[in-house]
């Protein structure tokens, strides 16, 4: 009996909606838009990855074509890293536009990532980018709104509520059937959505590995929870507001608040209560960590001839000549080590306030269930904070790797005799590969916003039940 | 009457929250604003500090060799934050406003960024221009979708009619009351803004004025316009809205698509990679190739000829002048893209009120795209001059100890901002024209019921 009635108040509040012409301009707005921004989407993900690759094979093919030189030289020509966009990426841009996106790795120095979009746009960036996400959780929202704030106050306006109560239909049924109604409507541009963004997948220079599956799937399963949530409480604020017009006021000012207003001011909170260093702040810090190590270029700096007598007890000799191997290609590695801990020491110390700014936004996630999908959103698009600490731990690695690899070839094969080595040693070094992050990190660090947004899908569903009970139909 | 009229305003309790929100997100924009520039001041009083004991310290540890000493002295250029940066931080905190360099191709070093939190970045800061262009236009829509629509439902309107002069100007003066707070919200924060942060009453500040009165007007405008039509409140709230979020959301993020995706910049790239390229194959290549380029761009050096040593820094520096020849053709494409996003940017705002607002704000506070590429360009003089004060002594190979480097202190840039009143005002005031005078005319069949 219940689940007829359900699925007749769903239908009938569909066939209402399509009677208005309300409904048709909506779809028609959002179809320009989703086409807008499944294009920018698409255009943006493979210029920007056909350019990164390029320059990143450009960048191997000059590696590999050095001649004979001095492996220290080579450690000082260096090489880049660039940045790669995740195939979701085309789906929900994320931190993209505000994350560099080319490193240059050379021995000796952390450089900073540079070249992201934002340092090239103009004030318009700061209004946001139109993705398909963007549509899913700004835009639609205010759809359903717009298609759902009468959902319970006009049928009791206009006396139909009393005459279902009447008939048999409970509270329950009718709070659930509206919901579902609308969330039918809501499909209408969540589905066209999602082929969308498989069909994006499909595209990608990239092919679609498991995991980019299993993201994929994450993503349809969390905005189909959220966009429930949403038609959920349209529908109850509706019931519970004295009239339409109350009830329209109402969600908008939601609206507002939780997608528009307290995103931002929190996070400009967070960093205000949390403050992080300048540039300046942060390279003097770590240049006087690493001179109170030791002075690498210094003759008579303590730590460096402590070594330097170390070493040669080891091997019983009596000057660094003798030794089996090139002294100061052992001095730069261990030089190379000291500072690239001391500077890893420092970027977690950086990363951790950065975090801290972002605390406040993230907790808010139990009481904001925007707040839970976007995080969501944009770990599983590969667009999120994570995923760019990721990209730079990588860069820092390979770097690390170059130049302690240069610096063992410099152990191995430089003597006063020879102080070049043959090219083919540079082949030696690896190329560069952004390493994936796994959908089961993602999960790990998102888990609070997943448990927050399923808790949202709860609440809902006890305040079904809760309004059944008490909402009255005059 | 007037007084009844505020009276009748302030009886309803969201108008007194609404105002009171607004005054408190505007100072608490404000006070972001005086953190972000206290943050901007400090890190250039430490630069300006430390580059007297980093060049002290160079100086004792290379005395004998200038060429060694010159490859690690940095020197900064600074564009100090104006104080309306404050209210409108723009780009500011994307782009670096200081240029610390060394006189090693400039190319690999002026591009490099400031420490950043990109989702700090991603969410855009709360400042001043943010609660003028974004939170009082919801505040105008809520003070007046309902000006009219309220009397009509509630069925004063009749009373109205009958019982005013002018309908209109009943309407006009309901408008005004709302108008007086508002604009009294705006001159207090902008008043308090004055106070806590200092703004000069300048030339810039009086444009900002100007500029926040004039949008503003426009929202008023378009939130009369709307309610001329004489629909339902509910029409009139939700048609509000969706203009709101098309100006304030769905057009600004469009336009913004449509210039990155427009206009991509592979030169970016280019520019790096070649720079890199161009100085360190140098090393493989006969020293009598980069001195003769060299020679090319500076005929005047050519008296040293091509050293015969295995190392001489006149070589070294001719390598790494080659960084910047040889990238020059893709650092000045990549210059001229990013000016195409800006007059692009520009050309499109000129017609969307909530883009030409931001737009000049950041004009006006010198926070724009076009105030970095001046910084780049500035950095480009100050680091070319600085190369050719030392070429000739490192060729000559001079002590440090003639020289004086105490008088190496950092470099300020201060560009008065230009402001062209027309640009900035026109395009608002014929949208508040054309919307105002079509209201007018809606509005004289108000008053057949």
């Amino acid at each position: 009996m219940t689940r007829t009635t359900i699925g007749l108040i769903a239908r009938q509040f569909c066939t209402t909606a399509a009677h208005g012409r309300a409904l048709y301009s909506i779809l028609l707005i959002m179809a320009l838009m989703l086409g807008y921004a499944a294009y920018s989407g698409y255009k943006t993900y493979t210029d920007q990855n056909n350019i990164r690759e390029h320059y990143q094979r450009v960048v191997r093919e000059s590696w590999e074509g050095n001649p004979d030189k001095h492996p220290h030289r080579m450690a000082h020509y260096g090489s880049f890293a660039f940045r790669l966009k995740h195939p979701l990426s085309q789906f929900d841009f994320g931190l993209e536009s505000f994350t560099g996106n080319a490193v240059y790795l050379e021995a000796h120095k952390q450089n900073s990532v540079n070249f992201s979009e934002a340092t090239f746009s103009t004030g318009l960036l700061r209004f946001g980018e139109i993705s398909l996400a963007l549509l899913l959780q700004l835009i639609l929202p205010l759809f359903i709104v717009f298609l759902g704030f009468s959902a319970v106050s006009a049928d009791r306006e206009g006396g139909a509520l009393k005459i279902m109560l009447i008939q048999g239909a409970s509270w329950r049924s009718i709070l659930v059937g509206k919901s579902l109604g609308l969330m039918a409507l809501a499909l209408l541009v969540f589905v066209p959505v999602a082929c969308v963004t498989f069909v994006m997948l499909l595209l990608a220079d990239e092919p679609a590995t498991g995991d980019t599956v299993w993201r994929y799937i994450l993503l349809l399963g969390g905005y189909l929870l959220f966009l429930q949530i949403v038609c959920v409480i349209t529908v109850i604020v509706s019931a519970v507001s004295a009239s339409s017009k109350m009830a329209l006021m109402n969600l908008l000012g939601i609206w507002l608040l939780l997608a528009v207003l307290l995103p931002r001011t929190l996070q400009a909170l967070g960093s205000y209560v949390y403050p992080s260093p300048s540039k300046i702040e942060f390279e003097t810090a770590v240049e006087e960590d690493v001179l109170k190590e030791g002075d690498s270029h210094n003759p008579n700096d303590p730590h460096y001839s402590a070594l330097k007598d170390s070493v040669l007890r080891v091997h019983h000799v009596d000057s660094i000549q003798k030794l089996p191997f090139n002294y100061s290609g052992f001095v730069m590695r261990e030089g190379e080590r000291i500072s690239a801990n001391i500077y890893d020491r420092h970027l977690k110390k950086l990363l951790s306030v950065y975090k801290q700014q972002n605390s406040l936004n993230r907790v808010m996630a139990f009481v904001n269930p925007y707040v839970a999908i976007r995080n969501i959103s944009m770990a599983l698009s590969g667009t999120d904070f994570e995923s760019y600490v990721a990209f730079q731990h990588g860069a820092e690695a390979y770097r690390y790797q170059m130049a302690q690899t240069m610096n063992e070839l410099q152990m191995e094969y430089i003597s006063t005799q020879q102080t070049s080595i043959s090219h083919d040693h540079w082949k030696e070094l690896p190329e560069y590969r952004q390493e994936p992050v796994s959908v089961t990190s993602v999960l790990k660090n998102e888990v609070w916003s997943f448990i927050a947004l399923l808790a949202w899908g709860m609440v809902a569903v006890v305040l079904i039940q809760r309004i059944s009970k008490t909402a009255k139909a005059l | 009457m007037y007084s009844l009229m505020i009276k009748q305003f302030l009886r309803s309790r969201v108008a007194l929250v609404a105002v009171v929100l607004t005054l408190f997100m505007g100072v608490i924009s404000i006070l972001i604003g005086k953190q972000f520039l206290l943050k901007q001041e400090d890190t250039i009083a430490r630069v300006t500090e430390q580059q007297q004991q980093h060049i002290e310290r160079n100086v004792a540890a290379h005395t004998d060799e200038l060429g060694l000493l010159l490859y690690y002295v940095r020197f900064a250029l600074i564009s100090p934050p104006d104080k309306l940066s404050a209210l409108s931080i723009g780009q500011r905190d994307v782009t670096p406003g200081i240029q610390s360099v060394t006189i090693r191709a400039l190319e690999g070093q002026k591009y490099d960024t400031e420490l950043a939190n990109p989702t700090q970045q991603q969410s855009g800061n709360l400042d001043l221009g943010f609660v003028i262009i974004y939170l009082f236009p919801l505040v105008i829509i809520a003070f007046t979708f309902n000006l009219l629509s309220e009397e009509t439902e509630t069925g004063t309107w009749r009373l109205v009619a009958v019982q005013s002069r002018s309908t209109f100007r009943y309407l006009l003066s309901k408008l005004s009351v709302r108008a007086l707070f508002l604009y009294g919200t705006l001159f207090v924060l902008l008043a308090l803004a004055v106070v806590i942060i200092g703004v000069p009453l300048n030339g810039a500040f009086a444009g900002f004025v100007a500029l926040g009165v004039l949008y503003l007007a426009f929202w008023f405008a378009l939130c009369f316009w709307v309610v001329s039509f004489k629909r339902g409140s509910g029409f009139n709230v939700l048609t509000l809205l969706s203009i709101w979020t098309v100006l304030n959301i769905l057009l600004p993020a469009s336009v913004n698509s449509y210039v990155t995706a427009a206009h991509p910049i592979p030169e970016s790239l280019a520019t790096t990679v070649q720079q890199r390229n161009s100085y360190h194959e140098k090393w493989d290549m006969d020293k009598k190739v980069t001195m003769d380029k060299f020679y090319a761009h500076y005929p005047q050096f050519a008296r040293y000829g091509v050293p015969d040593q295995e190392f001489k820094w006149l070589w070294y520096y001719a390598m790494q002048q080659m960084g910047d020849d040889e990238s020059a053709t893709q650092s000045q494409a990549m210059r001229a893209k990013i000016i195409q996003r800006e007059q692009t940017s520009r050309a499109i705002a000129l017609a969307v009120p909530t883009l030409h607002a931001q737009l000049q704000f950041n004009d006006l506070a010198q926070t724009s795209l076009g105030n970095y590429v001046g910084l780049l360009d500035s950095a480009t003089t100050f680091h070319e001059r600085l190369r050719l004060y030392f070429y000739p002594k490192i060729f000559d190979n001079v002590s440090a100890k003639g020289e004086d480097w105490s008088r190496f202190k950092p470099e300020y840039i201060r560009a008065e901002p230009q402001i062209s009143w027309v640009t900035m005002l026109a395009p608002l005031v014929v949208m508040v024209l054309v919307l105002a005078v079509w209201a007018l005319r809606n509005a004289r069949r108000l008053t057949s019921l």
